[in-house]
């Protein structure tokens, strides 16, 4: 299974990363899935999330789970892309990908990394009002 | 030995550092360190149910037993996506 990870502060060039996709002749169906940030945040109004990350352990736990959608052995490639930083509201801050020959392993594939992800890669958001937004203009969360 | 500790997300600003370097007598386990770290940063003692332990990049639990040149991590439930 091909794999693509990046955990990135730079935003997410999604026309991009479908104009590269790749995928063999085998293959019918392609599913990606696009996480944009809200402007709420509960109840409060938001103008950005700072999602800080242990990038190490995070690259490790993101290649554990491809490991394991490997083993499944019906996905072809898996792509994802994670922003870390401060990611305002209306922007992608996840972008996954999954190959695979039909769509039901295609949905599932996807579906279940990101419900993985979310147990186990330590990735953490930390809201940002407006006011917040407009005195840092410069932030430099955890990296 | 000395074992460094590294707090991530709020925990930093819980324990007022984002690292800190606790000693513990060989053959320690992760709940004897916590014990001791607990003592200098009481405010995360009281997150201790919800804390995610990990040592170097794999998650662990308060059985494991440190080695020397272990790094140890803390942080609270993760929020990817």
């Amino acid at each position: 299974m091909k794999r693509f990870l990046s955990i990135t502060r730079d935003p997410i060039d999604e026309a991009g990363l479908v104009a590269n996709r790749t995928l063999s002749s085998g293959m019918g169906a392609a599913v990606y899935f696009s996480g944009v940030v809200r402007g709420q945040e509960g109840a409060e109004a938001i103008a950005a999330l700072d999602y800080s990350c242990f990038v190490p352990m995070a690259e490790h736990q993101f290649h554990r789970l491809f490991d394991r959608l490997a083993e499944r052995g019906s996905v072809e490639s898996v792509r994802l892309v994670h922003r870390i930083g401060r990611v305002a509201v209306g922007e992608s801050s996840l972008w996954i990908e999954v190959v695979s020959a039909h769509r039901a392993e295609a949905f599932g594939a996807c579906q279940w990394v990101i419900d993985e992800m979310k147990q186990v890669v330590p990735i953490w958001k930390s809201p940002v009002t407006a006011a917040e937004a407009s005195t840092s203009l410069n932030p430099n969360p955890t990296s | 030995m000395t074992i460094p500790v590294t707090f991530w997300s709020y925990f930093a600003e819980l324990a007022g550092c984002s690292e800190t370097v606790v000693t513990v007598s060989a053959s320690s386990t992760i709940d004897e360190l916590l014990a001791a770290l607990y003592q200098a940063h009481p405010a995360l003692a009281e997150l201790r149910r919800s804390t995610l332990i990990a040592v170097g990049v794999e998650y662990q639990d308060g059985e494991y037993v440190l080695k020397p040149g272990d790094h140890v991590s803390l942080f609270p439930p993760v929020q990817g996506g």
